[in-house]
Formats: C-alpha cells, structure tokens, sequence
C-alpha cells in the first residue's frame, strides 16, 4: 500500500469516525455515572436534522450545530425524567428513544427541508497554514474539521474530569454503587442528570457533525447504526472517554477502508464490504468485552 | 393516594396524546380529520384486512421479543432475525414443491430455523464471550440487511429480474387467502396458534418457568441449578425462531419471494408490541392490532392527507414511553422488565 493511499483512509477514517467518537466521548461519562443510554442513536438522528434544518434556515452552520446541541440536552433530559423520576428501565427508555427519533427526524425533514431543494451551509476545515502541507500527517491531522478538535479537546477533559476532580469521583462513586454515594450525600440523581445531558450534547454533535459537516444534507436515517456503534465503543473502551473516543476513530478508518476496498475490488459485491464495520463491532466486543463486568 | 395515582395517569395519557397531536398541528393537519380517517379506514371495507395483514407478523415478532424479555435479555435484533428467516425459507423453497401441506410446514420450519440459528449465535456470543446481546443483535440488523440486497440481486435473484427481488416459492409454499378479495392469508392462523403455544410455554412448562426465574433474578436461577448458559441460547433461539417464522409468513402469505425492504421496521414496532402487552403472550395479538391500526392507516393518512408515514415511528415512541411510565402512576401493579 502506497502513502497517498494510506493518508487518504487515516484522513477519511478521521472524518467518519468523528460522530461516532463525539456520542461516545458523552455516552462513557453517561455510564460511567451508571445510566445507559442506547437512545443516542436517535437523539444524533433528531440532531442531525435539527443541525441540517437550522443551518438552512439561519444560514450558519454554527447556529445549526448549537441548535443540534439544544435538541440534544432535551432529548438527554427526556431520558433522565423517564429514567431517574419516573423510573422507567433504562434500555426501553432508550428503545423508544431510538424510535422516536427515527419518526421525528424523518417526519420533520419531509415536511421542511425535504420538501423543497434546500442549500445547507456546512463548516469548512479550518486552515492551519503550513502545518496542513507537511506530508503524511498534515492532511491526517490537520485538514480536519474544527469540531473534530473540539472533539479530542472534549475526549481529554472528559477523562480528566472523571478520574482527576473530586466531581469525577462522585461521578463514579454514583456508578459503581449508588447506595455508597448516596450515604455520602453525593446528590446522585444530580450527578446523573448531568451525565446523561453531557452525553446528549455531544449525541447532538455527533448528529450534526454528520449532516452539517460530512454530508451538507439530511437523509432519513442517516446516522445508520452510528449511535449503537458508538455504544459498543463505550463497550470497548471500558468507559474510558478517550479510549472510546479512539476506538471510534478505528471504526472510522475501518469504513474509510472499506469504501476504498470497493473502489479497489469492483467485482467484488459491495454489501459484503459494507457490512465490515458492523462485524468489526460483533468481533471487537467478543473480544474485548471478555472480561468486563455483564453491562446489561 | 388515589388522587395522586389519577393525576399521574393522567399526565401519562395527556403525554401521550399530546405529542402525536402536536405533530399533527405541525404538519398543518386537523387532528379531527385525521382522526375520523384513520379510524374510518382502519375499520372500513379494506382497511380491517390490512390491519390484520400487519398485525400477524408484529404478532409473532412481539412474542419472541416478549418471551426473551422475560428471561431477561433484549432482543432487538427483529429485523434481522426476520431476514434470516426469509432468506433461510427461500432457499430451501425450491425442494418443497409438490409435497402440499407438508412442503408449507417444512417452508415455515425453514422460517423459524433461520432465525433462530442468528438468535442462537447472539446468546451464544453473550454466554461465551460476555458480549451485549443488545449491541450484537443490532449490529446483526445491519449485516442482515447487507447480506439479503446482495442475495436477492445475486444467487437468489428472479431468473428474470425486472427489480431486486428473489425467485418464487413453488405454489405449495403460498399460505392461502382466508377472505377472497383481501390479501389476509393463512398466516393469521399460525400466528394465533403460537400465541397459544407460547401462552402454554410461558405459563405451564419448565422451560417457561426457567426463562421468567432467568429474568426475574438470575441469581437464583443459578442457584437453583439451572443450565443458565444453555437456557439464555435456547431462550435467544426461540425468540430469533419466532422473528424468522414472521419473515417465512410474510413471504408465503403476501409476497411469494423476497424484495427489497420488506418487514422493515417491523423489529422496533415487535418491541413496542411486547412491552404494551407487558410480555404476556395472550395480550400481544391485541397489542399487535394497535400498531396494524398505526401502520396500515399511516399509510392512509400518507395517501390522503399527505402527512408523512413516519408520524407512526412517532406515535409508537410515544407509546413506549407511556406505557413503560405506567408503573410511576400505579407503582403496585406488577410490571414486566
């Protein structure tokens, strides 16, 4: 394999990781407090139609963002109300989650912005002069998008907040034993509320990073599994923010590779390359999810 | 006390009513009109027929959904299970010909088989290598849905393929038509029956009694000696089974072969099933007519009012959440998952 074609998967693999690893960065402070939340999956389909619907309208992909952000914490603080106050299992909560958003996403698109041929703004990379040019890593790491580096700056603070502040040790006092945090007088329903909206801003990233980023365009069900992969990279990263963040990452390049795969080998069925992400997800947590204590 | 209880189911049912309305409103549509066209189709001259046509296989998805959600694991992995099951179906089809009732139970059998040979492999996956039947059965969704676009254009495709589909099922395989003029078939009553079948697993086998121990504490299933590995495979397979018999039923009942999309989005609507039937087989054929009601008239209100299908996704979260709300609002009431 030649540079230009591994820099071009590394750089690809970046870009299609990069809403995968926002929800995962969210999702793993989420757990990490003790409250799943498969729903991300619909909340990054509701905020990438809001994200796409928002930069159309106002003309700013940043408003666009800010308003996926918005529906984000909404849908999140939807699922803490049903999870925390109402005490709804929280897999079925996120079940209906995932399903809502694929209604109201696709329902509100084909009524505003798929009704008529609408331009969305999207955000171009940010320019970092010279440092773009340096062969190899210059268009790896450097012709990324500016959320991307929010991402990573998230990915890190995450983590730093979690194992290093005395609010991270509450967070995950609240996830391995509620029972002691609570005779702690940690307020553990506050400290998960928290976490579950922190995961739903980032899900509402992730979801607009997609249409207002990567595509310029919301297409009904677009985030295609994206959430639950970002699940199974919690799963893979033991909660672990930036490890999630990076286990993202490798799904990405392992779609960027597959998409050049079908460039490479015409012949061969595309379906059979699609499907390698996925089976990358199954095998990873067969193999990496061995010893870790059952997660549902 | 009461009071309190009224005013919380109250605002469960006021959510529940308010959140499809408003998007009605957003669409720009009367809630009376919509109403009246949905009621007046789904129990009109054509409309009582689809409703039912739906309803079968959500029936039979929701009661595998239901049965390993009382063990204790979630299967969301319908639609895939579905697929097998057609896949599975079909591919054997062929060999069925000619041999009447037999070569249509045989057809079915393929059905179950297919599915739950993926069940299988996912409660395996959990037991063995502690993976996330949750995660792993959506996954298998998307490989599913991969693996039969590339069947129905490739090995399994119609020798004369004006569209993606596969070849035909030999006659034998064709669940008959039960009221000429409509397209409900036979497969009503395979789905009835294992509704009963499954009421009797539940409620009066060992088996039954092992997988609701399972779920309801898996501690004590230990305990109790119980071959918990065996029982969440076997579990997995029987749920996955019935998914791949809804997709053998679907085929020999309305399509005669394998298309493109089909049972799509029956997985999730299975799931919703078996929750507002709080798991209980007898209660999901009924659960099952409320979201035939919701898909065969949300195609209606698409037709006639122009509002968008997807308004059904909306309304069936909606329920879900409602109905997984209802033990806030009457906390003494037994309450599955």
């Amino acid at each position: 394999m030649d540079l230009v074609l591994i820099t071009g998967i590394l750089a690809a693999g970046i870009r299609l990781g990069m809403p995968i690893a926002l929800a995962a960065i969210g999702e793993s402070v989420s757990e990490r407090s003790g409250i799943f939340n498969i729903g991300i999956e619909g909340i990054m389909l509701s905020a990438a139609f809001v994200g796409a619907w928002g930069s159309a309208g106002t003309g700013s992909p940043w408003l666009g963002i800010v308003f996926a952000m918005v529906i984000g914490l909404l849908l999140a603080g939807f699922h803490a109300l049903m999870v925390l106050v109402l005490g709804v299992n929280q897999f079925i909560s996120g079940i209906g989650m995932v399903i809502f958003g694929l209604g109201f996403s696709s329902f509100a698109a084909r009524l505003t912005i798929a009704a008529k041929p609408t331009s969305i703004p999207g955000l171009p990379a940010i320019d970092l002069g010279a440092l773009s040019n340096i062969p190899f890593i210059g268009p790896i790491l450097f012709g990324q998008s500016p959320l991307a580096f929010i991402a990573l700056v998230l990915a890190l603070a995450a983590g730093w907040v979690i194992n290093r502040t005395a609010f991270g040790l509450e967070i995950r006092a609240c996830g391995e034993g509620d029972e002691v945090a609570r005779a702690l007088a940690v307020p553990v329903n506050g400290r998960r509320t928290a976490c579950i909206l922190f995961g739903g801003l980032t899900a509402g990233l992730g979801g607009a990073y997609l249409s207002v980023v990567q595509v310029h365009a919301f297409v009904e069900n677009m985030v295609a599994g994206r959430g639950f992969l970002a699940v199974a990279c919690v799963m893979l990263g033991r909660r672990r923010p930036f490890i999630a963040f990076l286990s993202s990452l490798g799904f990405g390049i392992a779609e960027a590779t597959q998409i050049r795969l079908q460039t490479i080998y015409p012949d061969l069925p595309y379906q059979f390359l699609v499907i390698l992400p996925y089976l990358a997800a199954i095998v990873a947590l067969v193999i990496g999810h061995r010893n870790v204590e059952r997660s549902a | 006390m009461i009071t309190t209880r009224l005013i919380r189911l109250g605002l469960i049912v006021g959510f529940a009513a308010l959140v499809p309305a408003v998007f009605v409103l957003l669409a720009g549509q009367s809630l009376w009109r919509v109403l009246t066209t949905l009621v007046l189709y789904a129990f009109g001259p054509q409309g009582w027929s689809e409703v039912l046509v739906h309803a079968i296989p959500l029936t039979l998805i929701g009661l595998g959904v239901a049965f390993a959600l009382r063990a204790g694991l979630f299967n969301i992995g319908g639609d895939g299970q579905f697929i097998a099951g057609t896949v599975v179906s079909v591919f054997f089809a062929p060999y069925f010909g000619g041999l009447g009732l037999v070569g249509l139970l045989a057809f079915l059998t393929c059905g179950f088989i297919g599915g739950a040979a993926l069940g299988a492999l996912v409660g395996y996956l959990r037991e063995r290598f502690n993976a996330s039947e949750i995660i792993v059965t959506i996954m298998f969704n998307y490989v599913a849905v991969q693996m039969v676009s590339y069947l129905i254009r490739g090995p399994m495709a119609d020798p004369m393929p004006f569209w993606p589909r596969s070849y035909m099922i030999p006659p034998d395989c064709i669940l008959p038509v039960l009221v000429p003029g409509t397209r409900l078939h036979a497969g009503l009553i395979v789905a009835l029956a294992m509704v009963i079948v499954f009421a009797i697993i539940q409620h009066r086998t060992v088996f039954g009694f092992q997988s609701l121990v399972l779920g309801a504490n898996p501690g004590a299933a230990i305990y109790a000696g119980f071959r918990v590995k065996a029982l969440t495979v076997l579990v997995m397979a029987v749920s996955g089974g019935l998914g791949g018999l809804a997709g053998a039923v679907e085929v020999g009942g309305l399509y005669q072969r394998i298309v493109d999309n089909m049972g799509e989005g029956f997985g999730l609507a299975g799931i919703a099933v078996a929750l507002i039937a709080r798991l209980e087989p007898i209660a999901i054929p009924f659960a099952a007519c409320l979201f035939g009601i919701f898909f065969a008239g949300g195609g209606a209100l698409q037709r006639e009012l122009a509002l968008p299908f997807p308004l059904v996704w909306i309304v069936e979260a909606t329920v879900i959440f409602a109905v997984a709300a209802l033990h806030w609002a009457l906390p003494d009431r037994k309450v599955a998952a």
